[in-house]
């Protein structure tokens, strides 16, 4: 019984601060979200953002899970802004776990970051292209 | 510098009494106390000496004469033998046990091997108070039930069963009774004479005492059959062999001797702190208890938080706070725990609970400094939560 698996210092990072954890301030152009949850492997993630002419212009998310999943989310909500929607560098659970240094048992969880990313990007082409 | 995380996790085990450092260590320097208790010589004749007043005090924990220890490796090794020892030995006929799916592991381990060896077993479920019924063991009861074995206290809730009834419903039916008394031996009144029981497990570090002792109380009359589970030397009346550490029994019987004079005073004093650790959790709603407030050992709470994850809570306390999750005791496991399922909760819910166990160090300022500490996390982890997530994590 106890927190005996290792973290790494990005996890521990991003675990302690939950950076653009919450929900977006009010602002210019339009919110879209993308969601994944699958409660039996342990992860449910909510990622939203701005579009503002093409462009991602703020991110943020909102998640239930390990810290490693946390810890992704944060990641990628940190990593969306300045992107043009059309070019979002590719980012899979595999991915997230290589930067995240997250043993192979976290990937089903990882899975469920990139999911919501998925979702979240296809509602934004959707805005850009209808 | 860092300062030490605060220790709430007393149910798993205790922190080494200093008297008994003392004891232990006198007894480890003194050149006279290293024969061999078992041999006939000056050396060894002293080293049983001290042996034997350590039985004594022991002994005197549960109100047992001191001829019905037997001292063994801790309380893993006293409930398998406790368990295994009398269903092997009760006989052609006596092929049934029962017991409760709310033991600890080891006790539930050794019943799995007794399924394997044929025996059947009559699992109890708790009620929602984390209680097994006395009458639920009267109904499982049949003619060829050769052993009952109940814990005490569970190690998990803290919650109390009620062993006497237990032992009287075994006494008027001629069953041997085994009591896991683990979590309860020095944190509750134990009187073997008064419970009926004809077997009790406990041991040394959950009372301040050493890790890698304990004992097994077997009663004188009627003696209950038991078969040995480990051959040798024909210590412990054959029913334990192999060399007795002396200065680890020295360490026990101190810390015995401690617990029950300790007992009056800090057993209401430790439940005390417990419910102020309770109130001191509810600005952090919706908090729950699991399993019932009383009756119970005074120190353990086991609370959950909706729409915490456990792995994440734990980490978020790391250094600061010393406690136990809702996963399984193998931290190897991310299982959630068998006890919190038996008493319906979810795995969601059961991976979103923590034990918080206190003990004789634990002090009003560290009560206070860790519920404010967890109401801190559980809000940061709830503040990121996705919309509905507590309602549907609970």
């Amino acid at each position: 019984m106890g927190a005996t698996m290792a973290y790494s210092p990005l996890v521990r990072e991003l675990f302690d601060g939950l950076p653009r954890s919450g929900e977006l301030a009010p602002g210019t152009g339009q919110l879209v979200h993308g969601e994944a949850m699958a409660l039996d492997r342990g992860a449910w993630v909510r990622l939203e953002a701005r579009i503002d002419e093409g462009r991602i212009a703020d991110c943020a998310f909102r998640a239930w899970g390990c810290p490693h999943t946390l810890a992704a989310a944060a990641l990628v909500a940190s990593q969306l802004p300045a992107q043009r929607v059309d070019a979002v560098p590719a980012t899979d659970a595999r991915s997230l776990a290589a930067e995240l240094d997250a043993p192979p048992e976290k990937l089903g969880r990882l899975l469920v970051v990139e999911d919501a990313l998925h979702a979240l990007l296809e509602r934004a082409h959707a805005l850009q292209f209808p | 510098m860092e300062s030490a995380p605060i220790y709430l996790d007393h149910a798993a085990t205790t922190p080494l009494d200093p008297r008994v450092v003392d004891a232990m260590c006198d007894c480890l320097r003194d050149p006279a106390l290293q024969g061999n208790p078992a041999s006939t010589h000056a050396p060894g004749r002293m080293a049983a000496a001290r042996v034997e007043i350590a039985r004594a005090q022991v002994a005197r924990l549960i109100g047992a004469p001191p001829e019905s220890i037997v001292f063994t490796s801790g309380a893993t090794e006293s409930v398998s033998l406790a368990i295994l020892g009398a269903a092997r030995a009760a006989g052609t006929g006596l092929r049934h046990v029962v017991t409760s799916v709310i033991e600890h592991r080891c006790g539930i381990d050794a019943c799995r091997q007794l399924e394997r060896e044929g025996f059947k077993v009559s699992w109890l479920k708790p009620g929602a108070d984390g209680r097994i019924d006395p009458e639920l063991v009267a109904g499982a009861m049949r003619p060829d039930t050769a052993l009952v074995s109940v814990m005490h206290a569970n190690n998990e809730t803290g919650v109390q069963n009620d062993i006497q009834q237990i032992g009287r419903l075994c006494r008027d039916r001629g069953v041997t009774f085994h009591v896991d008394a683990a979590q309860s031996a020095g944190k509750l009144p134990v009187d073997v004479g008064e419970i009926g029981v004809a077997l009790l497990s406990y041991c040394a570090h959950k009372l301040g005492g050493p890790k890698g002792v304990g004992a097994l109380y077997v009663q004188r009359r009627p003696r209950p059959a038991l078969q040995p589970l480990q051959f040798g030397g024909g210590q412990e009346g054959g029913l334990r062999a192999g060399t007795l550490p002396t200065h680890q029994l020295v360490g026990f019987g101190v810390a015995c001797e401690l617990a029950r004079t300790l007992l009056s005073r800090e057993s209401p004093r430790i439940r005390t702190l417990r419910e102020r650790l309770w109130a001191g959790l509810q600005p952090a709603a919706p908090v729950a208890r699991n399993g019932a407030a009383e009756p119970s050992v005074p120190g353990i709470l086991n609370v959950r938080f909706p729409g915490i994850e456990g792995e994440s809570l734990l980490l978020a306390l790391d250094g600061r706070l010393a406690v136990s999750s809702g996963s399984a005791c193998s931290a190897a496991s991310a299982e959630p725990s068998h006890v919190l399922r038996a008493l319906g909760l979810s795995d969601l819910a059961a991976q979103a609970s923590l034990r918080l166990s206190l003990g004789r160090q634990t002090t009003e300022g560290e009560i206070d400094r860790a519920a404010r500490l967890l109401v801190d996390c559980v809000r940061r982890l709830r503040g990121a939560l996705p919309a509905g997530a507590v309602e549907r994590i609970a």
